[in-house]
């Protein structure tokens, strides 16, 4: 803004309002600054504060571009804040002379003049391509480091866990106890329910699907064997790798960031033998024991559905069901159970102990665990799914 | 002391009658401070003797459930949000800077809220703030979770200084620190009381910063305050005020406090 030309008596005037007047409504005293002067010569009068800061910076963008020498006179400001003398530095290294300034204003200045200023380092943006390649190569190099730390991380688990049976008296039961009631019978309602909604699903589909080919009673062989072999068991490992396993992790890394895994190994406690091996032992009892139990709901979702679907009474579903499955469906599903307690536990702890610090560690750690144990779940599921076809179970 | 300490005048902020209870436990009981202009203050007291409730208190970030707290003559917790922003800052005691945001981006939140400067002044404003609490200029761009407990203190400083507030609350401003970054954090308070103005209330019970730095000292006791200055503080009578200033430790920040000042 350039003001126009006039006498210095009667010079042309800039009042500025704060910026955010209209935020801070109430205020009785709202600073304001007057810009005043005219040709090489200006004053300010008020308040130079951060609030009309952009008010003063705009009335004098032109004049203060370098030129001749020029004078502002600053004896009239009441009140100035660091910004304004930040602002004023500015002026005065474009070779604005300052006039009039007060005593109080000029400690100030000197301070803020004083200051080593350098800008903010702005944080270097690769090219996107070049971030795809680097990411690229850093999630290989990560993934590298992951499969040999789980294998490490499961060697050590496991020897741990077989010292400990074979030295009962290192086992520690009232935590084992602990252990399998919240990630056991805790977790009884809510398998219960989705082993009976997945023998719902299972059966619509194999209704819809087989009644064209006259062959609806078999839904009754589809419900049974597919709950029986893999779906009470996955549901179940899943369920649990989502709800115990992210609990693992939580509970240990909260131990980590407040240094109870280190005050354990100072006394002389192996972290491995207290925090993971009666959790290891305690999932490979518990999750067996919910497959059944996931089995059984499974199958009481079969009658159900058998019943509305194909009117095949309950009675007459039981009397089906020795035809259709027998003691080998149980077993493929059953062994399958504690393979998967083993990874879901083993990889909870293991993120748990990877806890550094901080509380956002704890988070970021807990959702690798449940993404990594639901993933291992599945893929040895692919794995045993050959293995039994080989062996023709 | 060499504060701007300006004793006439109206209070700055004024809390009269200030009841806080918990349940049945009372933590304060008509409690009533007056803070002056441009004074240093220090809030002292035991353990669980109600500091920290105190400082939320006279911050507006918990209604008392009797008495008020008035800033600039006005109830602190009708002034409006971006107002009181302006006139109020606090350090907290674990810094309470944003893990997420650097700490450049920490300091430049408030300016961002609550002003209409552009990015690059906003820079230039946090680039200040960080050379006058004493931070290097390449610790603009580091994550809090990056920083020792001295820097974490000194960028929260820097935060609360942000919009230039005429008050700073500062919750335990030298504690997990050691000698020599508790002394640089007294230095700066000083600096910052001298050269800007601003009224300090400091709770602490660092007998050093105490009587280093505060003009006057209210301490907390029997659900209440005693105010005065260190010196006359040390002649009362009462148990807790006579065990807190004549114990083996303040004896030596006694001796160091006369030692510096005969220099």
């Amino acid at each position: 803004m350039r003001l126009a030309p006039g006498s210095w008596s009667g010079a042309q005037t800039v009042t500025c309002m704060p910026a955010n007047a209209q935020h801070a409504s109430a205020s009785p005293s709202q600073p304001a600054l007057v810009v005043s002067g005219e040709g090489d010569q200006r004053a300010l009068q008020g308040a130079l504060e951060i609030s009309t800061l952009v008010a003063a910076e705009n009335a004098l963008k032109a004049w203060s571009q370098p030129g001749p020498s020029r004078q502002l006179d600053v004896a009239l400001l009441d009140s100035l804040d660091t910004p304004g003398a930040l602002f004023l530095c500015g002026l005065r290294d474009k070779g604005v002379g300052l006039v009039g300034v007060s005593a109080e204003h000029r400690a100030l200045l000197d301070l803020i003049y004083g200051l080593e200023l350098k800008p903010i380092q702005k944080v270097r943006i690769a090219p996107r391509w070049r971030q795809l390649v680097v990411q690229l190569g850093k999630g290989a190099h990560d993934v590298r480091h992951e499969v040999i730390e789980i294998i490490r991380f499961v060697g050590r688990a496991a020897s741990w866990t077989v010292s400990a049976l074979l030295h009962p008296a290192c086992l520690r039961p009232a935590s084992i106890s602990r252990h399998i009631t919240e990630t056991g019978i805790h977790a009884l309602p809510i398998i219960g329910l989705m082993a009976i909604m997945i023998a719902i699903v299972i059966g619509y589909q194999g209704v819809a699907q087989l009644r064209p080919f006259g062959g609806e009673d078999y839904t009754i062989n589809l419900v049974a064997v597919s709950v029986l072999r893999e779906m009470g068991v996955l549901i179940t490992a899943i369920m649990v790798a989502g709800r115990s396993g992210s609990a693992f992790t939580a509970e240990i890394g909260v131990m980590e960031t407040r240094e109870e895994v280190d005050a354990l190994k100072v006394m002389g406690i192996e972290p491995m033998q207290v925090l993971v091996v009666p959790r290891v032992i305690a999932l490979v009892i518990t999750l067996p024991l919910l497959t059944f139990f996931a089995d059984i709901m499974g199958l009481i979702g079969g009658a159900a559905i058998a019943q509305a679907l194909l009117d095949v009474s309950p009675t007459q579903y039981l009397a089906r069901l020795p035809q259709v499955v027998d003691g080998q469906d149980l077993f493929v599903g059953l062994v399958k159970a504690p393979v998967f307690a083993f990874f879901i536990a083993v990889i909870g702890c293991m993120h748990g102990l990877r806890v550094t610090g901080s509380a956002a560690s704890v988070g970021r750690e807990t959702t690798r665990a449940v993404v990594k144990s639901i993933f291992l779940v599945i893929v040895l599921d692919a794995f045993f799914s050959i293995l039994f076809e080989k062996l023709g179970l | 002391m060499n504060t701007r300490a300006n004793s006439s005048g109206e209070p700055i902020l004024a809390a009269s009658g200030i009841v806080n209870r918990f349940g049945k436990q009372v933590v304060h009981d008509k409690l009533s401070l007056d803070v002056m202009p441009g004074e240093i203050i220090g809030i002292a007291g035991g353990s669980g003797s109600g500091k920290s409730v105190l400082l939320k208190t006279l911050t507006g970030l918990h209604s008392p459930d009797a008495g008020e707290v008035l800033l600039k003559g006005r109830p602190v917790q009708s002034i409006a949000a971006a107002e009181r922003a302006a006139l109020i800052g606090v350090l907290f005691q674990q810094g309470a800077l944003f893990s997420s945001l650097s700490v450049a981006q920490n300091i430049m939140l408030p300016l961002r809220e609550h002003t209409l400067l552009p990015a690059g002044q906003q820079e230039q404003i946090a680039a200040m703030k960080l050379a006058l609490t004493g931070l290097p200029a390449d610790s603009g761009i580091k994550f809090p979770s990056a920083l020792s407990g001295g820097m974490v203190k000194r960028a929260a400083l820097a935060r609360a200084l942000a919009l230039d507030p005429r008050i700073l609350f500062l919750d335990e401003p030298t504690s997990d620190l050691d000698p020599i970054a508790a002394s640089g954090i007294d230095a700066l308070i000083l600096q910052l009381n001298q050269i800007l103005g601003i009224t300090v209330v400091i709770v602490t019970h660092d007998l050093t910063t105490l009587l280093n730095v505060c003009g006057r000292i209210a301490v907390l006791v029997d659900k209440t305050v005693t105010v005065d200055t260190a010196d006359q503080l040390m002649k009362s009578d009462h148990p807790w005020i006579r065990d807190f200033f004549h114990g083996p430790r303040a004896e030596g920040a006694i001796k160091a406090r006369d030692t510096s000042h005969g220099n």
